[in-house]
């Protein structure tokens, strides 16, 4: 089949088009994703199985399409061990099987890597869960020098889009090890690699950066750095007001009322974000936190039982679960009875990768 | 009253109110374009110009009030600050923990009534019991809770500020009627250690007419300590300032100066920060500490963990060197040039009385010989010289007559001052190095 020329502007017989849709990249691949925003992961496990049985996988990239799923299935169903083997039977992921060259038939005039990405960034996140976290480091510092090397080649040369996508990657590698030194506690380098991203030239002054920025400030116990940077937050949620940075605005306002313990005020701002997305998880959470330590433990779980009810998916996370039950246990000598109800609707409602373990039954 | 034997209608449940966490996790979240194609598509100028509107379309919210059936929020990554995984979600504290010295201790009881039939009359106490006190957080006696009803609750929150390090007991006690209108008596006990967070160490250095206060700091909490106060507090007559090196700080654009302050930070479990103050007298007289039974001072902290969960210690006094004042001095005022084997030889002297009352009179003299022989330079003449009473802050001038019996370079050394009145002996010289010629 003739392909046109290779240009921005070409027309392409849209019958033919390998980017038309998403089961012309891959097959089935729209039900693959379908079945991950539902978070059927365990579907997804199946329907890799079947199609590999079945022979349906003709080219390259779709077995490494279908594996991928597969890898980040079995790592959202915390089988990290198996997730790692099946990452292992891949050879060496810079090699010329995954190169577009090495298949000029399948791939006319295309040459680069058909890894996706997110493969190699599970490649570090697996070794940090199965709890060697030196490993894992130490694969994320290599592969932010390798995204930083292919940001200098396509710097001169390439097009936009894909200039794009790599600096989306590089920001996407320096929030994970930030996120991993945050969990360990080693502040100092957190604050020192948020510091370089918020000089860099690529990125200015982000609202969300700035906030996580003081949420680290605020775990450490520095309230008038926090203060310092939710205030740049409200500077630019000013110039560009949209519901999502009104909110995040509200929301740090109200972190500073909860650690001045004015709890009430605290619990105004959630409120206010509530009214404008009744959507917002994090709202809805820790406006039920503030009640509590406004004594009034009935309505704080009355919060979260009712957002379980209306917008479940958004929700529906560990973290809430964990934050209920600690006030079923308060509430109830006989918290078992209730927590087991808890249980069962979670069953019942919850994806395939929601750790049920956080109900403590 | 029945024994608390008996089965209860009523049962307390605590739960410690530190500050809540933020809780921190990596999520697994993609961005599509890393999971649906390979890594260098983009390269490839045809997939760059129709992809990103495929991909776009994939991340769009079904928009308004249309139910989003969709875990997409467990799958797909919105903003590239998701995957640091502190999404500002707060934890309720999860254990008791460890409880420290000049923290708040901040509990909810709750009281839960489990029974089927109403309690009422209810008298509520809290207290804490410690070795030494026991310390009322609340009293319900004035006012008793008039019902709980079956299955109902009645909540309070206590606080109380840590003052004592070992084992506290929160006591709570209800008091109430039950179902059957018995009058009953539940008391029930939590245990906790309260721990020292800090141990403070201190040195005091007089160099030359300067002191000096070093203090070290350990942590031996298991958060990071942000200090928030390290202030020494000088006695009454003493300043302090504190001396901070100078920091070297690398190259701060505009923006990051208004963000950061390097905050001071003791890391858990063992870390240390130092301080440093230098101390001065404000009495008018001179550069020396004098201070009464030697208080420098004490020091006060103030420190955050978590969400600026505060503490607060003070130290005892702390105490200065032995000797810090001197009361006399002696100052030479003239030495002769050459000295001369065998020939006398005058020293000028100046005797000054640095305390606030008249001392002498005095004898100046040369303090015997260890060693006979080994003096080389000795006085001339009489052995004592009397120096009549000197007032204070005063001064007095004299001579003394030496002579030399050997060649070369030779010490003179050993100058005493007796203070007759309070018996007191002072060498306040130190040694003074001539040399010795022949003619």
């Amino acid at each position: 089949m003739e392909q046109d020329s290779v240009d921005s502007g070409a027309q392409i017989d849209p019958l033919s088009n390998p980017f038309a849709s998403l089961d012309s990249l891959s097959p089935d691949l729209s039900s693959l994703n379908d079945l991950a925003m539902r978070g059927a992961w365990r579907s997804i496990l199946e329907k890799v199985s079947r199609s590999r049985s079945l022979d349906l996988l003709k080219q390259p990239h779709h077995h490494l399409t279908y594996l991928s799923f597969n890898v980040l299935a079995l790592s959202k169903l915390r089988r990290f061990a198996d997730a790692n083997s099946e990452l292992e039977s891949l050879q060496d992921l810079d090699g010329s099987d995954y190169r577009y060259e090495t298949y000029p038939k399948v791939y006319p005039g295309r040459s680069g890597s058909m890894v996706p990405f997110s493969l190699r960034w599970i490649h570090c996140i697996i070794p940090i869960k199965l709890g060697r976290r030196n490993e894992g480091l130490d694969r994320l510092y290599k592969l932010l020098d390798l995204v930083r090397e292919k940001l200098e080649e396509r710097k001169s040369n390439s097009r936009e889009e894909s200039l794009r996508e790599w600096k989306r990657r590089e920001l996407l590698v320096i929030n994970t090890i930030i996120g991993d030194h945050l969990f360990h506690k080693e502040f100092s380098v957190c604050l020192d690699l948020i510091r370089n991203l918020l000089s860099g030239d690529c990125l200015g002054l982000d609202a969300f950066l700035l906030s996580e920025l003081g949420y680290i400030q605020l775990q450490i116990g520095d309230l008038d750095g926090a203060k310092g940077s939710f205030s740049q937050v409200e500077g630019i949620a000013d110039k560009e007001k949209s519901i999502k940075l009104m909110n995040l605005v509200s929301r740090n306002k109200a972190l500073i009322y909860l650690v001045g313990k004015d709890y009430v005020s605290a619990v105004r701002e959630y409120e206010e974000c509530m009214e404008r997305d009744h959507t917002d998880a994090v709202a809805i959470n820790n406006k039920a936190i503030c009640l509590m330590y406004l004594r009034d433990l009935s309505d704080s779980i009355k919060v979260l039982e009712n957002s379980l009810e209306r917008v479940p998916t958004v929700t529906l996370n560990e973290t809430l679960v964990v934050n209920l039950c600690s006030m079923y246990e308060l509430a109830y000598v006989n918290h078992a009875e209730i927590k087991k109800t808890l249980s069962n609707w979670i069953a019942r409602v919850a994806p395939d990768d929601f750790d049920s373990s956080c109900t403590r039954i | 009253m029945s024994s608390s034997q008996a089965s209860h209608s009523l049962a307390f449940r605590v739960m410690r109110l530190c500050r809540p966490t933020l809780h921190v996790d990596t999520p697994i979240l993609v961005d599509p374009s890393d999971l649906l194609v390979g890594e260098d598509i983009y390269d490839d100028p045809v997939a760059a110009s129709h992809l990103p509107r495929l991909m776009g379309g994939l991340k769009v919210k079904p928009s308004g009030d249309a139910a989003d059936l969709s875990y997409r929020n467990r799958f797909l990554l919105n903003d590239s600050t998701d995957s640091m995984g502190l999404s500002g979600l707060l934890l309720l504290p999860q254990a008791f923990g460890a409880i420290y010295l000049g923290e708040t201790f901040c509990s909810y009881v709750s009281i839960n009534n489990s029974s089927n039939f109403e309690v009422r009359d209810i008298i509520i106490k809290a207290e804490i019991q410690t070795e030494r006190q026991r310390i009322l957080l609340l009293d319900t006696s004035k006012s008793a809770v008039e019902s709980i009803r079956a299955g109902g609750r009645y909540d309070f929150i206590v606080e109380h500020d840590v003052k004592e390090l070992g084992a506290h007991t929160l006591v709570c006690t209800a008091l109430y009627d039950d179902g059957d209108g018995e009058r009953k008596y539940l008391p029930q006990f939590f245990k906790f250690n309260v721990a020292n967070p800090l141990s403070v160490r201190t040195k005091v250095r007089v160099v030359k007419d300067t002191t000096f206060l070093e203090v070290c700091i350990e942590n031996h909490t298991k958060s990071n300590l942000y200090m928030d106060q390290v202030e020494f507090e000088p006695a009454q007559n003493c300043s302090a300032t504190k001396l901070n090196a100078d920091e070297y700080h690398s190259e701060e654009t505009s923006t990051t100066r208004e963000t950061f302050t390097p905050p001071v930070l003791i890391r858990s479990g063992g870390g240390i920060q130092n301080y440093l103050y230098q101390l001065k007298s404000s009495s008018r007289a001179s550069d020396q500490i004098k201070v009464e039974g030697n208080v420098l001072g004490k020091l006060q902290l103030t420190w955050r963990t978590n969400l600026g969960e505060p503490g607060r210690l003070q130290t005892q006094q702390i105490l200065g060197a032995a000797v810090v004042r001197k009361e006399i001095d002696l100052q030479v005022v003239e030495l002769p040039t050459t000295i001369i084997l065998g020939r006398s030889f005058s020293v000028h002297i100046e005797l000054l009385n640095l305390t606030e009352r008249e001392l002498g009179p005095f004898e100046v003299s040369l303090s015997p010989d260890d060693l006979p022989g080994e003096r080389a330079i000795m006085t001339n003449g009489l052995q004592k010289m009397v120096l009549p009473k000197v007032e204070a802050f005063g001064s007095r001038d004299f001579h003394l007559n030496l002579v030399a019996t050997k060649l070369g370079v030779q010490k003179i050394t050993g100058i005493r001052v007796y203070e007759c009145n309070e018996g007191k002996t002072y060498n306040p010289l130190p040694d003074m190095e001539v040399f010795v010629d022949l003619e």
